[in-house]
């Protein structure tokens, strides 16, 4: 008896073996340099591994994508006159969501950007695992809006030109910003709803920065540089916050170097519900 | 005992068909697949070598006729349209081929652009590589071919390629390069999923069926182990309240979301609260889980409970009727909805209206159950499980009846005040 129900179980299993799966498909686009000077890239990517880096000098940008086409078809619609284009995908018209194993989800966008152009970025990102390199780039403006995602934006080296103004609104993700010294953005917005948050804002700082942090709930860690007067207004509803490093200025917490250095960081903060930390770094 | 024997020998002839013909079937798909992946790699280090080697069939080249299917090659932003539409073209089961090209021109076979010609309009090369040396003043489209823009060469507008590679050796490009190739099917696509047999689907929802089968008899008998008051409690509660159950159950289902966001909000707003957060919400998971599948293993024993004791006053005589025959029993008459489902699940219309019963009597079932254990709190209070009898059953005949051993007769219920 019990010997035939291991059998029927092990012949079971055996059966169980054959996996189902999806099928994915390669599209790759790329447009020649010729003489632009700006570009204004939108990125829409719902689900999957997103890297952004540097291209080619050659090349104005470059897409490799590897997408599932039951469910997204790949868009890539340059404008010549307004020197836009669109990447991504965009959904095939059927909604619903597919239950697979994680190996079988990983769509792949490879987005390589020209660092020969002023670059106004938008990124309309979903449940992405996202590494956004854009150290070496001349990124003007950045928009980066993400849902369920995991998201480390870099600045590795500054950023060639002047940045009017970066703007990242995260949902249940878990963000981190590196080297935003290098970013050389004078205006950074940050809103998170759920998750953890790194911003780190070290780099090579060569102007002031003003930036607006709103957190609805989740950890915010600030990684602050020591060679930059730090100053930071905050308003906090049930977060917890420790002021290392910084003290105390009428409504505001001040790094004690702020009116000796040249540069300076001024961070408004709004935290809902959570905690704020402070790290230093040289 | 014998039709267990002979229900477990049927199970272990339909596997071993199962395993039979999947065998075969996972063989071949496996030597087709180790045959795609070395042809993959082959073409891979081909393309790298010599990308026009693509085209392994030459096709004479020539002029595609107009007429037929009209292909507008003038937007090429959204390449899988394009293709769909040359698909259609080309699928026609039309000889000679005709396709028309609105402002432009079609070649089946090789193509190449001197470096002295000059073309206008948009070209669409079908089944043939395209070499560009001189000038094309258009957007171009290759099917089944690579493209190679050769130095000096010019094409004014955007370029695709449908299963083909893109080779820029110097020439000036002023669109977009897309190339989109064909998918990639991993094992077991939904394509292969759907080439299925009606044999192999029911063979697969079989062992579904039964794999949840098995995994809540464990669970069941597990339950009966270490919770049989309570597994009774509840099952009594379904079995004597249904109706309330059901009403409960169904309450339950409406409040649930509402509750947990309640809590969550709760505890959020209270600063020591928030710590328990993670826990209350676990907590919260796993008593639903518990209380769904617990329930739903009561109405299998409430069942089986049933079935068994009608038989039994049928005059049948039954081994030992306990709880765990019971949610046997009880179990068997749920998966048999299923089973029918797995059965005549793959018939067009009727295997929908099949599931669609299925699984309404399983959500009845389960929400009565879902009902009968809050109801009861989780087989703790026994007040609607039919065991604590109203007062006005509590007759003088029936305690005259009924011995109530260490309880004074004074103080028995119905005889405190006595009526006049």
């Amino acid at each position: 008896m019990s010997a035939r129900l291991a059998t029927i179980l092990l012949l079971l299993a055996g059966w169980a073996t054959r996996a189902e799966a999806q099928s994915m498909r390669p599209f790759t686009t790329f447009r020649q340099m010729h003489g632009e000077i700006r570009l204004a890239a939108q990125l829409e990517f719902a689900a999957g591994l997103l890297r952004v880096t540097q291209g080619r000098p050659s090349e104005l940008y470059r897409m490799d994508l590897s997408y599932d086409d039951d469910r997204y078809v790949p868009v890539s619609d340059f404008d010549s006159r307004n020197g836009a284009v669109l990447l991504g995908l965009k959904p095939a018209g059927e909604g619903g969501v597919r239950v697979v194993s994680r190996n079988q989800l990983q769509q792949i966008a490879s987005l390589a950007l020209s660092p020969r152009v002023d670059l106004s970025l938008g990124f309309n990102l979903g449940a992405v695992d996202a590494d956004v390199e854009l150290g070496g780039l001349r990124v003007s403006q950045l928009e980066m809006r993400t849902g369920v995602s995991k998201a480390v934006v870099r600045f590795s080296r500054p950023n060639a030109t002047r940045c009017d103004h970066a703007s990242i609104s995260a949902g249940a993700a878990q963000v981190t910003v590196l080297g935003l010294g290098n970013s050389r953005c004078d205006e950074i917005s940050f809103e998170g709803g759920v998750g953890r948050v790194l911003l780190d804002f070290s780099g090579h700082w060569s102007s002031n920065a003003r930036v607006h942090i709103t957190m609805a709930m989740g950890e915010l860690t600030l990684r602050l540089p020591r060679a930059v007067g730090v100053r930071m207004t905050m308003d906090k509803f049930l977060s917890s916050f420790d002021p290392r490093g910084l003290v105390r200025q009428g409504e505001a917490y001040q790094s004690v170097n702020y009116d000796r250095t040249q540069r300076h960081l001024d961070l408004d903060l709004t935290a809902a519900v959570g905690g704020v930390n402070v790290e230093w770094t040289e | 005992m014998r039709g267990s024997s002979r229900l477990l020998g049927l199970l272990v002839l339909l596997t071993a068909l199962s395993r039979h013909t999947l065998a075969a079937d996972t063989g071949a798909r496996t030597s087709s697949d180790l045959v795609d992946q070395l042809r993959a790699l082959v073409s891979g280090v081909s393309d790298r070598l010599a990308p026009r080697h693509a085209v392994q069939t030459r096709i004479r080249p020539q002029a595609i006729a107009q007429g037929g299917t009209s292909v507008d090659l003038s937007n090429l932003s959204n390449p899988t349209q394009v293709e769909a539409r040359l698909r259609s073209a080309l699928d026609m089961d039309k000889s000679p081929l005709r396709i028309t090209v609105p402002g432009g021109t079609a070649r089946q076979g090789d193509f190449s652009l001197g470096s002295s010609e000059e073309l206008r309009g948009h070209l669409l090369v079908v089944d043939g590589n395209a070499d560009i040396y001189g000038t094309l003043r258009g957007n171009l489209v290759t099917m089944n071919g690579n493209v190679t823009v050769h130095p000096g060469s010019l094409v004014s507008g955007d370029i695709l390629t449908l299963g083909g590679q893109v080779t820029d050796q110097g020439g000036e490009i002023g669109g977009e390069v897309r190339t989109l190739q064909p998918a990639r099917t991993r094992a077991g696509s939904a394509e292969q999923v759907a080439v299925l047999s009606p044999f192999q689907s029911v063979l697969r929802r079989a062992a579904g069926v039964l794999g949840v089968f098995l995994t809540l008899c464990a669970l069941g008998f597990g339950l009966v182990m270490f919770g049989r008051q309570n597994l009774e409690i509840v099952s009594d509660t379904v079995a004597h309240s249904f109706g309330r159950a059901f009403v409960t159950g169904l309450l339950g289902q409406i409040l649930l979301l509402p509750t947990f966001g309640m809590l969550v909000v709760g505890l959020i707003l209270s600063v020591a609260g928030i710590l328990l957060l993670p826990f209350a919400v676990a907590v919260f998971v796993l008593l639903t889980v518990i209380g769904v599948v617990g329930g739903y293993l009561a109405v299998a024993h409430a069942m089986g409970e049933t079935y068994i004791r009608r038989r039994m006053a049928l005059g049948v005589v039954i081994g030992s009727p306990n709880s765990y025959r019971y949610l046997l029993i009880g179990l068997l008459g749920l998966a048999s909805v299923w089973a029918a489902w797995a059965l005549f699940g793959w018939v067009p219309v009727a295997g929908s209206i099949v599931w669609g019963a299925a699984f309404f009597v399983t959500w009845l079932l389960g929400t009565a159950g879902f009902g009968a254990a809050l109801l009861s709190r989780a087989g703790i209070k026994e007040n609607f499980a039919g065991r604590l009898l109203p007062p006005e059953a509590l007759t003088d005949e029936y305690l005259w009846a009924t011995p109530q051993f260490g309880v004074p007769a004074g103080r028995r219920p119905g005889a405190r005040n006595p009526r006049p």
